[in-house]
């Protein structure tokens, strides 16, 4: 939004007269930051495709070309798409509650009130600290023998007698999914509170003055000044939280019998359980290519257009 | 702007749950880990802890190189904070101030970086770090931490650059300053809230990083925090104690940085925003 | 940082002392193992330190891994030339390190120290195949069931011998507040040995034919993964996602009145009464009808993968030096009570019998060790030893047979059946 504002007040003339020449010398500042992606990306990314097409079960050891046949092994294989199912509830649910989450208290955080700055640098508390201290926190927290949650629940009437959280499926995936969340919702609190700052009061203002509710006005005003910012999130977002995988592993180590098996936990037990390098090798590819399709579409569909030249 | 009563119960409310869960679970933690061990299992848990001991502490300080694995941990965190804020911010120069053509595609292509799961690029990079001696050494983390640092850090800062007005830019060309020294002398100061939220985040992206760390560090003198704690975990024996006193340290140091520079982190990513 | 220290100052030491041994760099030999609680890493590093100082012409250090990453890590770290030179290990491990390379077959220091001290034939047997010894014994360990006096006494109970005595035992014992038994139900190693110790005292300890075929669905196995069942239903809510430590952690917190475990004498000692007349222990129950009673048991060994003449040399010297009766019962009770002895003389080794602990508890020490004569491992049984079991344990399959029945509720049958089909999946 402000970018089109912003736009004529930089009109191109007054740009012009280095264009060429600092094209040539800006592209300079990107490439370092495109070759260290280039090396640690790029470069690992062809080992695992040349993997793809071979035979190697534990790592280290030879293999030899198969062509196609694991892609056809994981592309036939159920598991492979129970865990890919099982991905897809993993993505939406962390978005849902991150979401849910994040909006709430950016949009508490934005209010004035006592306290206010100290609540900005604390509430990202649960986002500072590491997966590790997050699965010690919770594993605590929810124990089945004496931990705070199970007798406060029992003590409060709500279950009779001591759950186990990560006991059965559907609790487990509840479980992890809020778990994640609650690690990360604060983080995009913060960015999205940033994106709200950056949406004029003005147009509030002007809103109020027509007589547009609360509610109108999140739909008319935030949401659209908030495209930019959401756009990235929902980007990096998806893709990282589809990638995770340390959280799930500490916690669950993918069970009870597999119902937090996502794709990455099932590609790390294939790689180094059962000891089939190069299957896990073709499944991170489909799984690539997945996540590609999705971001092309995603940018495609989602991308603020002001934003180009 | 006046808020109604109505308005006031539903902040508190909010705040007060934000404080019950981001909070609470942090006050738990350090007050169980001060409890000797009987109190840490007994089955009725208490709020307020009965006993106090600092002997978790202890042990961990004696029995492990905690803070060898603190030391280790802010190298890594520190080098990729360096790294990222470098080449993040001249990115993001490049990209936005210079507006260069087809600068989205560029910046999409960047962060695409996140499709790629971990899991996919580390053996291939196992073997790569190997290649070039880097196996069991700090470096090898820096660099692997960057690369999931920086493509977000170049959004982060794309912002602030965007905020700078032009014009200065041009005078300090017309007095004869080069690019860099653009860059350098007046971009970067003005830049500075944007600065740090990027060096914040780089190095909180570091410090929580648990899987490369944990396969790509093979000694224990050079294991990171994350890796030395979830060492502590171990599988025979669950040591409560010892387990939530290692917790808290590892948690400890970012909470002091974060009192010391975290408001910097949160007005930065606003600063930026606003026009 | 406690480390660096001391070695430091030995190596300065040292080359004052022997400057002609100096010139020549020394050997370095690194030990890798899984043992992470920090009083046995300890416990190690004393025993490294004395051999260092010894051994002038050799520096041995230890790295501690955790068994959540070794599967990766150490293949990983083989394939890149940057392996250790002693890999401790558990059966089901060596063979996925043969296949990657570099293992040397320790068959004649075995014999040189099996002349001297005399090896447990059952510890050495799980590593005999394809013509070598693939690891050296170092310790063994066995599962028992562990209780308290007072809580049977107070039930008026007996000890269970049988199933149905067990089953009984678990219910009286379930109480508001206490959990008659807590037994595992998630993929992992613990799982696979509680099942296990199910398995062997319904007489299904043999996974395979002789001809290396599975025999898996049988009507024995069946009925352990049945009663197996009915035992979790007087187990914790959260035991199904246990490992060893909070099955430890329930028992002494007196939250569950048995368990099955290698020892809990540490943790019972330090975190719970630590009476020692009260801790009970007994072999693992049989089925109704069944005579003997067995219990799963590891033989622990030392794998040196090495191909450097001088490093074999070294860690053959250092593997000896741990095996000497005054250092082997040190050595064993890093964890007292835990690690039992595979030699002959270090079951009598006055180092192993007179520490602390070990002297506090020794009719439970006396009992883990009758225990771990009857000891067996699956795929490793009766002589027979079929390395292919090793995919078979790395992706925890009696683990997940189990979950089938106690997770999602089906017939034993039905998943018996579906685990042999898991099972002939991954040894193809």
């Amino acid at each position: 939004m402000q970018q089109a504002k912003d736009l004529p007040a930089n009109p191109p003339q007054t740009r012009r007269p280095t264009f060429s020449a600092s094209n040539l010398y800006g592209y300079l500042f990107v490439l370092p930051i495109l070759l260290w992606l280039g090396a640690t990306i790029l470069y690992p990314l062809v080992s695992a495709v040349m993997l793809s097409f071979q035979d190697v079960g534990i790592i280290g050891t030879g293999g030899e070309f198969v062509g196609l046949e694991n892609y056809a092994d994981v592309l036939t294989s159920d598991r492979f798409w129970e865990a890919g199912g099982r991905s897809l509830v993993w993505v939406f649910g962390n978005a849902i509650v991150q979401t849910l989450l994040a909006f709430i208290t950016a949009l508490a955080l934005k209010q004035v009130f006592p306290g206010q700055k100290i609540a900005r640098t604390w509430i990202i508390l649960s986002w500072i600290v590491p997966t590790v201290v997050v699965v010690v926190i919770w594993r605590w927290l929810l124990n089945a023998s004496g931990g705070i949650i199970n007798y406060a629940l029992v003590g409060l009437g709500f279950i009779e007698s001591e759950i186990g959280f990560f006991s059965s499926g559907n609790s487990a995936v509840t479980s992890v999914i809020l778990i994640n969340s609650w690690r990360w919702f604060p983080f995009l609190a913060v960015i999205i509170l940033a994106g709200l700052q950056s949406i004029s009061d003005d147009l509030y203002d002007a809103a109020a003055v027509d007589g547009a509710s609360t509610v109108q006005q999140f739909w008319h005003i935030t949401l659209p000044g908030l495209q930019p910012v959401l756009f990235v999130l929902g980007l990096v977002g998806t893709l990282l939280s589809f990638n995770v995988f340390d959280i799930i592993w500490l916690l669950t180590g993918g069970g009870p019998s597999s119902a937090t098996t996502t794709l990455p936990v099932y590609i790390y037990e294939t790689a180094f359980r059962k000891h089939s390098l190069s299957e896990a090798a073709a499944m991170s590819v489909v799984v690539s290519l997945f996540l590609l399709a999705f971001a092309v579409v995603f940018i495609r569909y989602a991308a603020p257009r002001l934003e180009e030249d | 702007m006046q808020r109604s009563i109505a308005g006031n119960v539903v902040l508190a409310t909010c705040l007060m749950f934000l404080f019950v869960i981001v909070i609470l679970p942090f006050y738990w933690i350090f007050s169980s880990s001060i409890k000797i061990p009987q109190e840490i299992i007994s089955l009725t848990p208490t709020l307020v802890p009965q006993s106090f001991t600092w002997q978790h502490y202890g042990k961990l300080l004696n029995s492990s190189d905690f803070l060898l694995y603190l030391w280790n941990s802010l190298q890594v965190a520190l080098g990729t904070m360096v790294i990222t804020v470098v080449l993040s911010a001249s990115a993001a120069y490049g990209l936005y101030r210079l507006k260069l053509p087809g600068r989205n595609l560029v910046f999409q292509i960047i962060l695409i970086t996140y499709a790629f799961p971990g899991i996919l690029l580390l053996i291939p990079l196992y073997g790569m770090m190997s290649r070039m001696g880097l196996i069991d050494t700090i470096p090898a983390l820096i660099i692997i931490n960057v690369t999931f640092a920086a493509p977000f850090a170049v959004w982060m800062m794309r912002a602030f650059f965007s905020t700078i007005p032009v014009e200065i830019e041009d005078a300090a060309a017309l007095d004869g300053a080069n690019r860099l020294q653009i860059l350098l002398r007046i971009l970067f100061p003005l830049a500075a809230p944007g600065v740090a939220s990027i060096a914040i985040f780089a190095f909180i992206m570091s410090w929580t990083e648990y899987m490369f760390a944990s396969v790509l560090i093979i000694s224990d003198e050079r294991r990171t925090l994350p890796v030395g704690l979830a060492g502590i975990i171990g599988q025979y024996q669950v040591d409560w104690g010892l387990l939530l006193a290692g917790s808290a340290l590892t948690a400890f140091p970012v909470i002091i940085l974060f009192a010391l520079v975290g408001r910097n982190f949160v007005r930065g990513l606003t600063a930026g925003a606003m026009k | 940082m406690k480390r660096l220290p001391v070695f430091v100052l030995l190596i300065a030491l040292l080359a004052l002392v022997v400057p002609a041994t100096a010139q020549d760099d020394p050997v370095e030999v690194t030990l890798w193992h899984m043992e992470q609680p920090p009083h046995r890493v300890e416990r190690i590093q004393e025993l490294i330190d004395e051999f260092n100082a010894a051994n002038p012409d050799v520096v041995v250090s230890q790295e501690v891994q955790s068994w959540g990453d070794i599967y990766q890590k150490a293949p990983a770290a083989v394939a890149a030339g940057n392996a250790p030179e002693i890999l401790f290990a558990i059966p089901d491990f060596t063979p996925i390190l043969k296949e990657v390379g570099g293992l040397q077959s320790m068959e004649t220091f075995i014999e040189e120290i099996d002349a001297e001290y005399d090896f447990v034939d059952t510890a050495v047997e799980p590593y005999s195949y394809d013509g070598g010894v693939w690891a050296v014994p170092m310790y063994n360990m066995a599962h028992s069931l562990w209780y308290r006096e007072s809580v049977f006494e107070e039930a008026g109970i007996e000890v269970p011998t049988t199933w149905s005595e067990w089953l009984a035992a678990a219910e009286a014992l379930t109480t508001e507040d206490r959990y008659g038994i807590g037994i595992p139900a998630n993929r992992q190693l613990y799982t696979d040995q509680t099942v296990y110790n199910l398995m062997i005292n319904s007489g299904a300890d043999e996974i395979y034919n002789e001809d290396g075929t599975l025999r898996f669905n049988n009507p024995d196995t069946i009925a352990a993964f049945e009663f197996y069942n009915e035992l979790s239903q007087f187990s914790p809510p959260d035991s199904p996602n246990w490992t060893w430590g909070e099955a430890e952690a329930c028992f002494a917190s007196g939250g569950c009145a048995m368990i099955m475990q290698f020892t809990v004498i540490t943790t019972y000692d330090t975190q719970a009464e630590g009476i020692a007349e009260d801790l009970g222990i007994a072999p693992i129950p049989v089925m109704d009808g069944m005579e003997s009673a067995g219990t799963i048991a590891y033989s622990n060994g030392a794998m040196v993968m090495t191909d450097d003449e001088a490093k074999i040399e070294a860690s053959e010297r250092f593997l000896a030096f741990l095996l000497e009766p005054e250092n082997y019962g040190r050595f064993l009770n890093m964890e007292p009570g835990l690690f039992l002895p595979v030699t002959a003389a270090g079951s009598e080794a006055e180092s192993f019998w007179g520490d602390p602990l070990v002297v506090k508890y020794q009719s439970q020490v006396e009992q883990m060790v009758a225990n771990s004569q009857s000891g067996r491992l699956f795929g490793f049984t009766n002589g027979n030893t079929f390395p292919s079991i090793a995919s078979i344990s790395a992706q925890n399959l009696l683990a997940q047979t189990l979950q089938l029945v106690v997770i999602d509720g089906e017939s034993a049958e039905d998943a018996v059946a579906e685990g042999q089909a898991l099972m002939e999946e991954a040894i193809e």
